[in-house]
C-alpha cells in the first residue's frame, strides 16, 4: 500500500536506537485499588511483567480478575474511586507512575493507543468520525487540519473502510459495529503508538466480523511494529493471536509464558482447569465439560495464602498460609503454585478426571410431577402420537415500518423469511447465525411474544424460555422464591404450599441450595442467577425450553456449569431444547441437530456432529473457520478463508441466494436464482447451488 | 431537516386547533351567563339582551365557535370589554417587555447554570465530593425559595437598603439604560430559581455522560480534561438540558405573571392580572391563547435545536 509510509510505519528518531535492547514495557509490582464505600477492592494486587517490542501479549482471566483495571492502570485512566496505589510502569525506560496529567496526555493516544470492547458505545455519538479522529492527530503529530484529515483517511483505508474519504464524515450511528471497531483501531493507531492496549476488542462482535478484526489487528501490529497487550476471556482468540500469555486471577498474574507453553503444558491449576472447561468446535467431542468449583474470592477481603486455594483440587495446608509467588519454570514460563506442575504433578492426575464429572446433581430420585390442576403442560402420552414436540411450517415474520408522511413508502424488513423445522422429544436443536439473522425473532414467535406474519407453529405441550442476560431478566425487588413461583402464580396453579414445594424442588434441581430462596437477585453471581432462570423456565413443566444465548453473558468457568446443567436436565426430564447462540462451540456441545440461519432463512440443517465435521454450505464453513480453536498448533496451521464484508441489510437482501454477496464461490447462477433447501446426504438439508 | 420541520409544523397546527377549541368551550363552561358576569351589575333586562347580541352570545353555540375560529385565523382578537381597546394592540405592546424579561432571564440562567452544573459534575466525577456537595446543596436550597419571597428579599436589599436598582416603575423602550435597570431586578428574581433547577439538571446530565465509554475513549487519546468535558461531555449532555430549558421557558412565563405584578411591569402578565380582576373575558381568553401558543412554539424550537445537536434524532 502506497500510503503505508505516511500512515503507519514507525519513523522514530535515530537517537532512540540505543535503547532497543531493553523491553518496551516493564511493569513492577503494580497495585490498583478501588476505595468503595463498602471496602477497598484490590483489583490489581501486585502485577509484574515485561513486554518486548512488537510482541503480542494476551491477558486472560475471568471478569473481576483485574485485567481491565490493570490495562487502564498502564495509561492511568482509572475511574473514581479507583487509584493506582503503588508500583512502577516503565515505557521505553521512562517511568510513567507519578507523571502529571499533561505529560500523561502526551503519551495517551500517541505512545500508547487503546481499543475498547464495545464499539457501539466507545465513539462519541454526536460527533462526526473525522472530528473525533483529527483532533488527537493534530495534537500529537503536530499536523495541520488538512494533513491530519489526509492521515486519518489513509488510516481508515488501511483498516479496511471502503470509500474512507466520504465515510470519515459519517456519524458513528451510521456505521455497523464492525466498521466502528475499525474506526476505533484506526484511532488507536493514528499517532504511531509503540504499544496498543486492546480490551476485549472483539467480544461485542459477530464471529465472522471478529475473525476480520483479529486478522486486522494482527497485520497492523506486524506492519507497524507496535506491541500489543490484548485482554480477553476467549482462549481460542489467545491461541489464534497471541505470542505470550499472562493468566490473571484475583488481581495477580498466576501464570505466564509463550502461547505454546501455556496451551501445551500449563502449570497452574487454574490455567489447567480453564483449558478443560471450554467446549471445542473441532476435534473430538468431550463427554462432559469440566467445571471449576466455587467462585473467585471477594476482592474486598484480605486473602491469606493462595487466592485460588478454595477452588483448587490440589490445595494443601501450605496454600492456606503461604501465598506462592510467580516462580520460573522451564523455558520462559512461570507460575504461582507450590506444585511444580500444578494438577499434573504426580499423584494428582486423577483429580482432573474426577473433576470432569462435575457436580452432577445428587438428586437422582426422579422428577416428581405435581398434579397441576388446569395445567397447560399435560401432554398427550398416547404412544400412537409421534414424538414431535414442535413443528414449524413456513414461518415468516416481516416488520413493516410505516412512514408518517403519506407520500413516502414504508420499508419492509423480512426478519424471518420462511423456515420449517421439526423438533423431537428429548432432542436439542441449535439455531446458529450472526446477529440479525432472525434467530431471536424466531424464538420470540415460538413463545408467542411476536405474531408470525404467516406460517404455522405447532407445539405439543408448552414452551418456556431462559433469557440471555441473567442480570437484567429478573425483577430486582423480588425474592428468588417469588421469581421461580411467578409462572405458577400467573397460571393460578396449586395452593401456596404446593407452589412452595414445587419451588424447593426446582431450586434443588438446578443445583442451588434452599437458602437461596430468600435472597434477592443482586446477591447472586451470574451463574447462580442463570440457574434461577432455568428453574423459572421449568416451573410450568414445559415440554420445550427455548434458551436464547443463555451462556453468552457468563464467564468461561461458569459457562461450563450451565451447559452441564442443561445437558443433565435434558437427559433426566426428557426435555427438548431450542438452543439459540452465536457461540458455535457451545451449540455443538449441547445440540443434536443444528439449523444454520442466514438473513432469516435456514441455509443448512442436520445432525450437529455431521455439520461440524463436514459442513456443506459455504456460510457454515466460513462460520466454523471464523471460530478460533483454543490450540495454537491448530491455529498456526489453519489458513482462514475469511468472509468478505458484513451481513447485508435484511431490508434490502441480495437478489438470488442471500449469501451471494459474501460467498467465496459465487457464480452468476447464485445472483439470479435462490437455491432451495434441498436434501443432502442422508439426513441433511442444504440451500446451495454448488452442493448436491 | 426540512421534512422533519414540516412534520413538526403539521403537529403544531393540530395542537393549536385543540387549544383554541379548549379555550372556547372552557370559557363557556363557566356557570352562569357570561354576558351578565361580564357586565356585572351595570346592565339588566333589554340592555343586557342588547349587550348579549353585541357579544354574539345569542347565536347557536356552533355558530359562535365557527365565528371564533375564523376570527382567530384572521388574527382578529376583538376588543376588551372594559376599555374597548383592541386586544391585539394591547398584547403587542406588552409582549416585547415580557419576552425581554423572559429572554434575559433564560440567558442569565443558562450562562450561570450550565458552567456551574458542569463544574459540579466534573468534581463529582473526580471524587471531590465536598465541593460538589456544596454546589448541589446550595442549588437545592435556592430552588426551594418561592419567587415572590426572593423578589421581596432582593427588593429589600438591592433597592431599599443599597439603593442600587429601582424597585418598580414604568418601562419604555425610549430610554434603554433605564429600562434595563428597571427589568434587572425581576430578571434576577426569575433567574435565581431557574439557575438552581438548571444547574442540578446539568450536573446530573454531564455526570452521566462522563461515565460513558466514549469519554474514556477521548481520555485514552490524550485529550485534556477541558476538551473532554466541554467538547464531548457537555455536547452530549446538551440533549436533556435543551429539553429542560424549553420546558422551563414555559414555567418562566408563569413566573413572569407574579413577578411583573410585584414589580409593576406592564407585560403580558400584568395584562392578564388586569383582565382577571376586571372580569374581562375576551382579554383573558386571548392572553391564555397567547400563552398556549408560546408553549407550543417553544416546543417546536426545542425539537429543532434537538435535531440539530443530535444527528440520531429521527421522526
Amino acid at each position: 500500500m502506497e500510503n503505508g509510509a505516511t500512515a503507519g510505519t514507525i519513523n522514530r528518531p535515530a537517537g532512540k536506537q540505543a535503547s532497543l535492547t531493553q523491553p518496551l514495557l516493564q511493569v513492577q509490582d503494580l497495585h490498583t485499588h478501588f476505595f468503595t464505600e463498602s471496602g477497598t477492592v484490590k483489583a490489581v494486587n501486585g502485577v509484574s511483567f515485561e513486554l518486548q517490542r512488537g510482541e503480542r501479549l494476551a491477558v486472560v482471566g475471568e471478569s473481576g480478575s483485574g485485567k481491565s483495571a490493570m490495562a487502564m492502570s498502564l495509561i492511568q485512566l482509572i475511574a473514581y474511586p479507583g487509584k493506582l496505589v503503588s508500583g512502577s510502569i516503565r515505557l521505553d525506560g521512562k517511568e510513567l507512575v507519578g507523571l502529571g496529567e499533561p505529560e500523561l496526555n502526551k503519551l495517551r493516544g500517541s505512545a500508547i493507543g487503546t481499543v475498547f470492547q464495545d464499539p457501539m458505545s466507545s465513539l462519541d455519538p454526536v460527533m462526526r468520525v473525522e472530528d473525533q479522529m483529527i483532533q488527537p492527530i493534530r495534537m500529537h503529530l503536530k499536523l495541520g487540519q488538512k494533513e491530519a484529515r489526509k492521515h486519518a483517511v489513509d488510516l481508515l483505508t488501511r483498516v479496511g473502510i471502503p470509500d474512507a474519504d466520504n465515510r470519515i464524515s459519517a456519524y458513528p450511528f451510521e456505521m455497523s459495529g464492525g466498521m466502528r471497531q475499525r474506526v476505533m483501531i484506526a484511532m488507536a493507531l493514528s499517532c504511531r503508538p509503540k504499544l496498543i492496549l486492546a480490551d476485549e476488542p472483539t467480544t461485542a462482535l459477530d464471529v465472522t466480523i471478529q475473525a476480520q478484526i483479529v486478522e486486522l489487528l494482527k497485520t497492523m501490529t506486524e506492519t507497524t511494529g507496535s506491541a500489543m497487550m490484548f485482554i480477553t476471556h476467549d482462549l481460542g482468540l489467545v491461541a489464534r493471536f497471541a505470542q505470550k500469555v499472562a493468566v490473571m486471577y484475583a488481581g495477580k498474574i498466576v501464570e505466564s509464558g509463550t502461547v505454546g507453553e501455556i496451551f501445551s503444558s500449563p502449570k497452574h491449576p487454574y490455567t489447567q482447569s480453564l483449558l478443560k472447561t471450554i467446549p471445542s468446535v473441532s476435534g473430538e467431542k468431550r463427554r462432559r465439560l469440566l467445571q471449576i468449583q466455587g467462585l473467585p474470592p471477594d476482592m474486598k477481603l484480605h486473602i491469606t495464602g493462595c487466592s485460588y486455594k478454595e477452588r483448587c483440587p490440589a490445595a494443601s495446608e501450605r496454600c492456606y498460609t503461604d501465598a506462592p509467588e510467580l516462580m520460573p519454570r522451564e523455558g520462559g514460563q512461570s507460575a504461582a503454585c507450590w506444585l511444580k506442575n500444578g494438577l499434573m504433578t504426580e499423584g494428582y492426575e486423577s483429580i482432573t478426571t474426577l473433576l470432569s464429572q462435575g457436580e452432577k446433581p445428587e438428586a437422582k430420585e426422579g422428577w416428581n410431577r405435581i398434579p397441576l390442576n388446569g395445567s397447560v403442560s399435560e401432554q398427550p402420552d398416547s404412544p400412537g402420537d409421534d414424538n414431535v414436540v414442535l413443528r414449524i411450517t413456513d414461518l415468516h415474520k416481516h416488520f413493516k415500518k410505516a412512514s408518517l408522511l403519506p407520500w413516502k413508502k414504508g420499508a419492509e424488513i423480512r426478519a424471518v423469511g420462511g423456515i420449517s423445522l421439526k423438533l423431537q422429544r428429548g432432542e436439542t436443536m441449535g439455531i446458529v447465525g450472526e446477529s440479525g439473522c432472525g434467530k431471536s425473532t424466531t424464538a420470540r414467535m415460538l413463545l408467542g411474544l411476536d405474531e408470525p406474519t404467516s406460517g404455522r407453529i405447532e407445539i405439543n405441550g408448552s414452551i418456556q424460555i431462559v433469557f440471555q442476560d441473567p442480570y437484567s431478566s429478573f425483577n430486582p425487588k423480588m425474592k428468588i422464591s417469588d421469581i421461580i413461583a411467578e409462572p405458577l402464580h400467573v397460571r393460578k396453579i396449586g395452593t401456596k404450599e404446593e407452589r412452595l414445594r414445587r419451588v424447593r424442588e426446582l431450586i434443588k434441581k438446578v443445583g442451588l441450595d434452599l437458602s437461596y430462596l430468600s435472597r434477592y437477585p443482586s446477591q447472586l453471581s451470574g451463574g447462580q442467577r442463570q440457574r434461577v432462570g432455568v428453574a423459572r423456565a421449568l416451573a410450568l413443566d414445559p415440554s420445550i425450553v427455548v434458551a436464547d444465548e443463555p451462556t453468552s453473558a457468563l464467564d468461561v468457568s461458569v459457562r461450563a456449569q450451565i451447559i452441564n446443567l442443561l445437558c443433565d436436565l435434558k437427559e433426566e426430564m426428557g426435555l427438548s431444547f431450542v438452543f439459540i447462540s452465536h457461540d458455535l462451540s457451545t451449540v455443538r456441545y449441547i445440540s443434536d441437530t443444528i439449523a444454520v440461519m442466514y438473513l432469516g432463512e435456514i441455509v443448512e440443517y442436520g445432525p450437529a456432529e455431521e455439520i461440524f465435521v463436514h459442513p456443506a454450505h459455504p456460510y457454515t464453513k466460513a462460520l466454523l473457520a471464523a471460530v478460533p480453536v483454543p490450540d495454537p498448533m491448530i491455529e498456526g496451521e489453519r489458513t482462514i478463508e475469511q468472509l468478505r464484508g458484513e451481513l447485508p441489510s435484511p431490508a434490502n437482501p441480495p437478489a438470488g441466494c442471500a449469501f451471494s454477496s459474501r460467498c467465496p464461490h459465487v457464480t452468476a447462477k447464485c445472483t439470479e436464482r435462490k437455491p432451495p433447501l434441498r436434501g443432502y446426504l442422508e439426513r441433511r438439508e442444504v440451500a446451495c447451488h454448488a452442493v448436491s | 431537516m426540512l421534512s422533519y420541520a414540516m412534520k413538526r409544523i403539521m403537529q403544531l397546527i393540530v395542537t393549536m386547533f385543540g387549544v383554541v377549541t379548549l379555550v372556547f368551550f372552557a370559557i363557556r363552561m363557566i356557570p352562569g351567563d357570561p354576558a351578565a358576569a361580564m357586565a356585572g351589575d351595570n346592565l339588566s333586562g333589554a340592555a343586557l339582551e342588547e349587550f348579549r347580541r353585541k357579544l354574539g352570545l345569542d347565536a347557536p353555540l356552533w355558530e359562535q365557535y365557527a365565528d371564533y375560529l375564523l376570527s382567530v385565523i384572521r388574527f382578529d382578537f376583538g376588543s376588551t370589554i372594559t376599555t374597548s381597546l383592541p386586544i391585539a394592540g394591547l398584547m403587542l405592546k406588552a409582549l416585547p417587555i415580557t419576552l425581554m424579561v423572559a429572554g434575559f432571564t433564560m440567558l442569565l440562567a443558562v450562562l450561570i447554570a450550565i458552567p456551574l452544573g458542569t463544574v459540579a459534575a466534573f468534581l463529582a466525577n473526580k471524587g471531590k465530593k465536598k465541593l460538589d456537595n456544596a454546589i448541589t446543596w446550595t442549588a437545592m436550597i435556592v430552588d426551594l425559595m418561592p419567587a415572590f419571597w426572593t423578589a421581596l428579599l432582593l427588593m429589600l436589599f438591592l433597592s431599599l437598603n443599597l439603593k442600587l436598582l429601582p424597585a418598580s416603575g414604568a418601562v419604555s423602550f425610549e430610554d434603554p439604560s433605564l429600562m434595563l435597570k428597571r427589568i434587572a431586578l425581576p430578571v434576577v428574581v426569575l433567574a435565581v430559581s431557574q439557575v438552581a433547577t438548571l444547574a442540578r439538571i446539568t450536573r446530573t446530565a454531564v455526570l452521566e455522560v462522563l461515565n460513558e465509554d466514549y469519554v474514556r475513549t477521548a481520555r485514552s487519546m490524550g485529550m485534556s480534561e477541558m476538551v473532554v468535558v466541554f467538547r464531548h461531555a457537555l455536547k452530549n449532555a446538551m440533549l436533556p438540558i435543551i429539553t429542560i430549558v424549553g420546558l422551563s421557558f414555559g414555567n418562566l412565563l408563569n413566573g413572569t405573571v407574579i413577578v411583573e405584578f410585584i414589580f409593576s411591569i406592564p407585560g403580558i402578565g400584568t395584562l392578564l392580572v388586569y383582565g382577571i380582576n376586571s372580569r374581562d373575558y375576551p382579554l383573558v381568553q386571548n392572553v391564555i391563547l397567547f400563552y398556549a401558543f408560546v408553549f407550543v412554539a417553544i416546543n417546536f424550537i426545542t425539537d429543532m435545536v434537538y435535531k440539530k445537536v443530535d444527528p440520531r434524532v429521527q421522526f
